[in-house]
């Protein structure tokens, strides 16, 4: 056996919140976030004899969790819309009103219409509250275009939130 | 331009609130639990040496093995060979059998009068 049950089960309900997010909002969708989160955590259960320590497996764990998700998401290969002007704004005036929708939901499906790479980014920055420099560490990208990543991304999803959620139209000081 | 190593923005920090992480599904740690027990494939069961032998006791029974091999074979080699033997004199006897019938019905034939090849 890779790692003994308790001890599995114990790192499972610790971390199962952070890698089934990190699944859910890159994926876009909860089935698929499930499976690509009981995936992460198998591979886990063949290689936790390998990881040293808490802090290395809550690394291993999110790296695993947003690799898989990226897969399972191109596997899906329906990609969103990549720039800003193909948001058609009168498609969403109507869901603004909606207001009996969650602020959380509304994120989440905000997030679901940014590219892949932008929608990683912010995930990572937003939800991990991971620095640039890790979040490039993670997926393996320069500095550089991490911050460019978040930079759209954020400038894209405030754009897209003025016109769905009322209450996010504040632009910055 | 919002620089992410600068202080989260008003927006940011309402992004990082409707961020948080969420639940996965009920029973999710379970399922887990279910299919990491049922990946643990029961190992077939190999024929190894037991460690710590001494190197002339694996040569000892490698011998044992090849020679009982050896002696497998030509035993079964022998049987066939009895077995062929056994239907040769079959054959034999039956062929001295036959023989003798034919002598008799000819002899009976040429006593009633019948004669071959007139």
């Amino acid at each position: 056996m890779a790692i003994a049950n308790d001890e599995f089960r114990r790192l499972i309900e610790t971390h199962q919140r952070m890698v089934f997010s990190i699944a859910l909002r890159v994926t876009g969708d909860y089935s698929t976030a499930e499976e690509v989160a009981q995936d992460v955590f198998l591979e886990l259960y063949r290689s936790a004899e390998r990881l040293e320590n808490e802090d290395h497996i809550r690394y291993w764990l999110r790296r695993v969790s947003t690799h898989r998700a990226i897969d399972a998401l191109r596997r899906k290969a329906v990609q969103p819309e990549a720039i800003a002007e193909e948001w058609v704004e009168e498609q969403h005036v109507r869901e603004a009103t909606e207001s009996d929708v969650g602020m959380q939901a509304r994120v989440e499906a905000l997030l679901g219409t940014l590219p892949e790479p932008m929608r990683v980014a912010v995930v990572l920055r937003y939800q991990e509250e991971m620095a640039p420099d890790e979040i490039a560490q993670l997926l393996g990208q320069s500095v550089a275009s991490v911050k460019s990543h978040l930079h759209h991304g954020l400038k894209l999803l405030r754009r897209k939130a003025a016109v769905t959620m009322k209450e996010y139209v504040r632009e910055p000081a | 331009m919002n620089q992410p190593e600068e202080p989260f923005t008003k927006f940011e920090q309402e992004l990082t609130q409707a961020m948080r992480a969420v639940d996965p599904p009920d029973g999710f740690a379970e399922r887990v639990m279910v299919r990491a027990q049922a990946s643990e494939q029961p190992r077939a069961k190999v024929l190894a040496m037991p460690r710590g032998l001494p190197s002339w006791t694996i040569g000892a029974i490698a011998a044992a093995l090849l020679l009982a091999v050896f002696f497998g074979e030509q035993t079964h080699l022998r049987h066939q060979r009895e077995q062929a033997e056994f239907a040769q004199q079959q054959f034999e006897l039956a062929m001295r059998i036959t023989d003798r019938a034919l002598e008799h019905t000819q002899q009976q034939l040429w006593n009633a009068g019948v004669r071959f090849g007139d």
